[in-house]
């Protein structure tokens, strides 16, 4: 298994935010995490990559614990890739030097190499004529398509996906869950919140389902939305179905 | 009514003649004492925001503390008290004095900056690895710098303005030059006059160089208006 989390509390003051969350991820694997608002999620994808940090248990990604030192948290985030609902694009620098400046300053990577590689992930989300415009002129659905492209620009072996296409027009869901499509097609370890049960179905391989910081059901993907066990992931689908 | 008209614009050419050779030492104080500031204040600001208590909390009393006191004290105490001690010019006290207490100014001026920018970029760029040095240095301050810059550039002309109060351990600035003129001549209206107007003009001038920087930032800006 490539992540590996045990009996990990996260505490906002009074407020367990992730009340004993365990689970094991393979590689390959897409894991879509599901659960009301509030019930963790974002906060569950965080602990993973290390940008919360834990109050206890353990989190360990590709062999390496998340608690260890700073440097191994840094192995770890180069390993792992995030895509947030904002984007969080670079305002200030163009969309080729969103890829290039980690790769550059992170991995020391030459810089026409890094234009190389960041060129190749620019054509492969279809953006390869806007790398010279800043995220201000792009739509949201092509600042998404860029921002996902930074993260693959490391070389990650997971990718995690928080609500990645929330914060978008419908028109242009599409084409971000496409480029994620991909993704999943050439074997990426994907773990994605996501309402869009169609994507889910379709390229998940398994669902965590959220409350109250725990997760209250786990299983393959199409069995845990045909016939779910728990009252309260029946209750949640039934409202994401309908919506 | 004519003659008397000639005899005031000549009395002001005297004192024109007379001033002129003191700006050299107003902009060099000014210059000098900012360009330290500048650093000195990036550090303090960079300090405040510092999760490590070691650097935030001492940056914070130096903030409070410096900026507690009247500017002519610290000049003084600086100059009259460490300067007997460790036997400093009235120039370097004076820079000196000036630097340290615009920095504090600058340093809530780049705290102000950094906090300004979202969350999602510090978060954004630590998940690609980067450290809190290169995030600071490639994607915070190159967004807070045009943040600040209106009030950076106001603290450089309030620099220029408070360079004045180093006429008061004897260095021959602009403010000097005036006071030595009129207690020569006697002409009070008329000296400080003139010496209102150098400061001035050297006030414009910045003033237009940072509204042209700020005009010039936004258009070829990053497109955000
Ligand atoms: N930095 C924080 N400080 C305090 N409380 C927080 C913080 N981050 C999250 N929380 C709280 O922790 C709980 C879980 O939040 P989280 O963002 O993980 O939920 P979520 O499942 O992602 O919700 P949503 O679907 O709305 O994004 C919430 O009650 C939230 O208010
Ligand atoms: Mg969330």
């Amino acid at each position: 298994m490539i992540i590996q989390v045990k009996d990990v509390v996260k505490r906002f003051g009074d407020l367990r935010a992730l009340d004993g969350v365990s689970c094991t991820i393979e590689a390959g694997e897409v894991v879509i995490v599901l659960g009301p608002s509030g019930s963790g999620k974002s906060t569950f994808m965080r602990c993973l990559n290390g940008l919360e940090k834990v109050d206890s248990g353990v989190v360990i990604v590709d062999g390496m614990r998340l608690d260890h030192s700073k440097s191994d948290l840094r192995r770890i985030r180069q390993t792992i890739g995030i895509v947030f609902q904002q984007f969080n694009l670079f305002p200030h620098l163009t969309a080729m030097e969103n890829l290039t400046l980690a790769q550059k300053v992170v991995l020391g990577r030459k810089p026409d190499e890094a234009r190389e590689i960041a060129l190749e992930l620019l054509k492969k989300v279809g953006l390869s004529e806007k790398q010279d415009v800043h995220p201000a002129h792009l739509s949201g659905g092509q600042q998404q398509r860029v921002a996902i492209a930074r993260s693959l620009a490391m070389k990650p072996k997971i990718m995690l996906f928080d609500e990645p296409t929330s914060a978008l027009d419908p028109e242009m869901i599409g084409e971000v869950l496409e480029v994620m499509r991909d993704l999943a097609r050439e074997g990426m370890t994907m773990v994605v919140v996501t309402h869009e049960m169609g994507f889910a179905r379709e390229v998940g391989d398994r669902i965590l389902f959220m409350d109250q910081g725990r997760i209250v059901e786990e299983g393959r993907i199409e069995e845990v939305l045909k016939n779910p066990k728990e009252e309260r992931t029946r209750e949640f689908l039934s409202k994401v179905l309908k919506g | 009514m004519g003659e008397w008209f000639i005899k005031e614009l000549k009395t002001l050419g005297e004192i024109l003649v007379f001033l002129v050779p003191a700006i050299p030492m107003t902009i060099k104080i000014t210059l000098m004492a900012f360009a330290f500031a500048l650093a000195l204040g990036l550090f303090v600001g960079l300090s405040r925001v510092s999760p490590n208590k070691i650097f935030s909390i001492p940056s914070r009393i130096y903030v409070d503390v410096i900026r507690g006191i009247p500017l002519l004290v610290q000049i003084f105490f600086i100059y009259f008290g460490l300067g007997k001690i460790l036997n400093l010019n009235q120039f370097v006290a004076g820079v000196a004095a000036v630097s340290i207490c615009y920095s504090a100014y600058l340093g809530e001026i780049v705290r102000s900056g950094i906090q300004a920018i979202h969350k999602g970029q510090f978060e954004a760029a630590f998940s690609l690895g980067m450290t809190p040095v290169q995030t600071m240095r490639h994607v915070i301050l190159p967004q807070a710098f045009p943040i600040v810059l209106p009030s950076v550039s106001n603290e450089f002309i309030a620099t220029l303005k408070d360079s004045s109060l180093v006429s008061m351990i004897g260095l021959r600035e602009l403010t000097r030059a005036g006071r030595e003129y009129y207690s020569q001549y006697f002409v009070t209206f008329e000296t400080w006059f003139v010496v209102g107007l150098i400061y001035l003009g050297m006030t414009f001038v910045l003033s237009r160089l940072a509204s042209w920087m700020e005009r010039r930032f936004r258009v070829h800006g990053w497109g955000m208006g």
